[in-house]
């Protein structure tokens, strides 16, 4: 359990030293210690996505969340296990399909792109040829992009992949998040109060007051 | 007159729910075990569909008066103990998950953010606000040329806005807006959030108030004291925070109604000769079933009500039950709910404490200096972390920039602001050619904005980004959002105007009555669910005196 994220920016990695969601779960409740639980054991497996589905999802995962060595969260089994099981959010806009064929057109066209750019599949792309093709997408906003509006296009795959990245106690970890909180509660509370399982910020400058100018966005 | 935590004693001798619940967090299994169950070809005296807001107090208030009744509910049965999380991404089975399809120019994602299912309804994740609506809401239409009047003036609701404010219990200062008022349980100390929001309020002469909030602020019956864990929207397992399932139904059960769950409601029976009611056919466990009512209440919400009137054509009414005029389904409102958040070094460490905490409808009024009719409130929101990623991407962050600043997490606060929409016809729900795996169309929901209603936007951010400021944020972001649903069905005084009268009667059906958010006319800057309770408390009184304690035949 004590595996840490291997944030990439500098500024950012460490801000929270020691602190360890999950060494507090012997104050969660049954339920809730479960469901986290499952979350730190073996992934499930692949059922929904082919394996060219798989790879591409995979490589656009590690780019919307920046985790490109391990250990990694296992984002893309997280949103496999949703879309195999219908787990979707209770809607779908009236010019797109459900959740689980957007992600298979949309996985499909993001290789497209990549191929007519690149010659290559999204995943065989390096890094930066991938940043390009995704903030290309990015770029179209409220256009059109194979059919599909671009900007609900991001929201479908920014959804699941943040709602998997940042239910994972590492991530957790990383924001100083402590997690689940019944039955204990918290104490504390009100600016600049912890409990004394929270760890202060070490780093609690603005990021965006430091350094070099392409840092804003990616 | 101010009410000290501890003296709402009274309460019990009209709703002993509180004092139904164990002594520590926990469901009452005895009287889950003990639960009347009807048959279904009992004609029972009433049917209700939906155990939400408006549907548990109805079915609380008449059980009382003797009335046999059966509530049927799509979703299921809570534990909380046992089907709660202390998680943000465990929580998604709270919401209305099946399949619906959203359109217009500003299409509203449902599910998570305004939909419930199962006992309890959308209370079960609401954050617990229950700010009374302002008497200015029941009359719009006369007052500022917009929306609608109501059927009925403000005076009418206060009594049943009092006692429900008691039997949830709702926390909060003194009221200064709408109805000046006091509340039965004093205001909940505040964490950083709402501290922010008290400290740049008061720079810039802005009013702010802690409250309106229905979690217990002390013991109230056998429910314990909040616990400031922060997970609201997550459903409490604490029993701290009101919902039906712990404020009506305990008392529903121990006079003898019955709530049926894991139920999906398909049709209203109706009888084409007599032109009344007869039961619903609803699907548990796989079968197909009727029961047999001779009343039947519909409180599915604005997008379920509309749904099943809808899906229960019948030669007779071949265009949906209630539907002669073509107004079911429409006048669905949303309200805009932009959130902006400011970044501070000190650390707010939002997630802590109730996301409810201070609000301000110092805005919530026309201002007769603005170029746009009605206003907005300001309330304290805090997202956890996988709602806050949404505020973060919303920016165009993504990658390494995402991370970063997620990792900056603690230091941010995040308010919200409820816009009051004005109502639109073509705000509407109707049939799609999409089935549910029940073969029931599911459920199509245009909606589109108006000026007005993205005037306010800019005003409530501006608002927010103001307060922020004057706080000491260096920067702030916004992302724009909906809130709650209401109208779908809604009241009025005459047919031709609206569904059901202000007592939730149909025009078209005498025993079918419509006792949910689907039927306010206009929706203020508030969150509905109080109001919802308070106009099915109503509804309730008025069928029970007007049958002299029977329905009627």
């Amino acid at each position: 359990m004590n595996q840490k994220l291997p944030l990439q920016d500098p500024n950012a990695r460490g801000r929270f030293p020691g602190f360890d969601t999950a060494s507090q779960a012997e104050y969660w409740d049954m339920a809730t210690k479960a469901v986290v639980a499952e979350r730190l054991g073996m992934p499930p497996n692949i059922r929904f996505f082919t394996r060219e589905e798989e790879a591409t999802a995979n490589a656009l995962c590690d780019q919307l969340l920046d985790q490109q060595e391990d250990p990694r969260v296992p984002v893309v089994h997280l949103i496999d296990a949703r879309l195999a099981e219908k787990q979707y959010d209770g809607w779908h806009y009236e010019d797109m399909p459900e959740d689980a064929e957007a992600w298979k057109q949309s996985l499909a066209a993001l290789d497209q792109d990549s191929r007519e750019a690149w010659s290559r599949p999204f995943h065989e792309c390096d890094l930066g040829e991938q940043r390009g093709v995704i903030q290309a997408i990015v770029d179209r906003g409220s256009g059109e992009w194979h059919g599909m509006i671009a900007k609900r296009v991001w929201s479908l795959w920014t959804r699941y992949a943040c709602s998997a990245f940042y239910s994972h106690p590492w991530a957790w970890d990383e924001i100083g998040f402590p997690g689940p909180a019944f039955p204990r509660g918290y104490k504390n509370i009100g600016v600049d109060k912890l409990e004394p399982f929270e760890v202060r910020d070490a780093k609690p400058v603005d990021p965006t007051r430091i350094g070099d100018a392409d840092r804003g966005k990616s | 007159m101010r009410l000290l935590p501890g003296s709402l004693d009274h309460v019990r001798e009209r709703n002993e729910s509180a004092w139904l619940m164990p002594p520590h967090p926990g469901t009452n299994h005895q009287l889950r075990h003990d639960m009347r169950r009807f048959e279904d070809d009992d004609e029972v005296d009433l049917v209700i569909v939906g155990c939400g807001a408006g549907g548990s107090t109805l079915m609380q208030r008449l059980a009382r008066l003797g009335w046999r009744i059966v509530a049927l509910d799509a979703g299921p049965f809570w534990e909380p103990e046992r089907d709660w999380v202390s998680d943000e991404a465990g929580s998604h089975h709270l919401y209305w998950n099946d399949p619906r399809v959203i359109a217009g120019s500003d299409p509203v994602p449902l599910g998570s953010n305004n939909s419930g299912r199962g006992v309890g309804g959308s209370m079960v994740h609401y954050a617990g606000y229950t700010p009374r609506f302002h008497p200015s809401d029941f009359r719009t239409y006369s007052q500022d040329g917009v929306g609608a009047d109501w059927p009925f003036a403000y005076e009418d609701l206060r009594p049943y806005y009092q006692d429900i404010e008691e039997e949830l219990p709702v926390a909060g200062e003194d009221w200064p807006w709408g109805d000046p008022h006091s509340y039965p349980h004093s205001p909940h100390p505040v964490g950083g959030n709402g501290e922010i929001f008290l400290e740049g309020a008061r720079k810039v002469g802005i009013t702010a108030k802690v409250g309106p909030v229905a979690i217990s602020n002390g013991r109230f019956g056998n429910r314990p004291h909040c616990i400031y864990r922060g997970f609201c929207l997550q459903g409490c397992k604490v029993d701290a925070k009101a919902s039906p399932l712990i404020t009506h139904i305990p008392d529903a059960l121990a006079h003898g109604a019955e709530v049926r769950a894991d139920s999906m409601v398909t049709r209203v029976g109706v009888d084409d000769r007599t032109g009344r009611a007869t039961g619903v056919h609803y699907v548990r466990r796989g079968r197909e079933r009727f029961q047999r009512a001779r009343m039947v209440a519909v409180a599915g919400y604005s997008i379920e009500t509309p749904r099943l009137l809808l899906n229960s054509a019948t030669e007779r009414w071949p265009n949906g039950l209630c539907n002669d005029h073509d107004l079911v389904g429409r006048y669905v409102m949303v309200q805009g709910a932009p959130q902006t958040a400011g970044r501070f070094d000190r650390e707010i460490r939002m997630y802590k404490a109730p996301p409810p905490e201070v609000s301000s409808e110092q805005f919530y009024e026309t201002d007769p200096k603005a170029p746009y009719q009605r206003g907005f409130s300001i309330q304290t929101v805090s997202p956890l972390p996988i709602t806050w990623s949404e505020h973060v991407i919303a920016q165009g962050h993504w990658g390494a920039s995402l991370r970063e600043y997620m990792s900056d997490y603690v230091h941010w606060a995040c308010f919200g602001a409820l816009c009051e929409f004005l109502p639109r016809p073509e705000n509407r729900v109707t049939l799609d050619e999409e089935k549910d795996r029940h073969g029931m169309p599911i459920a199509h929901f245009s909606y589109s904005q108006g000026e007005n209603d993205q005037q306010l936007l800019q005003a409530a951010q501006q608002k927010m980004e103001e307060i922020l400021h004057a706080a000491g944020a260096d920067e702030t972001m916004t992302i724009q959002r909906f809130a709650h649903l209401v109208g779908g069905a809604r009241m009025a005084a005459t047919e031709d105007k609206g569904v059901v009268s202000g007592d939730c009667q149909s025009f078209a059906i005498p025993n079918l009555y419509l006792t949910d958010g689907s039927v306010l006319p206009t929706q203020g800057s508030a969150n509905p669910a109080l109001t919802i309770m308070a106009i099915a408390a109503r509804a309730a009184s008025r069928l029970a005196r007007g049958a002299r304690g029977g329905p009627p035949r």
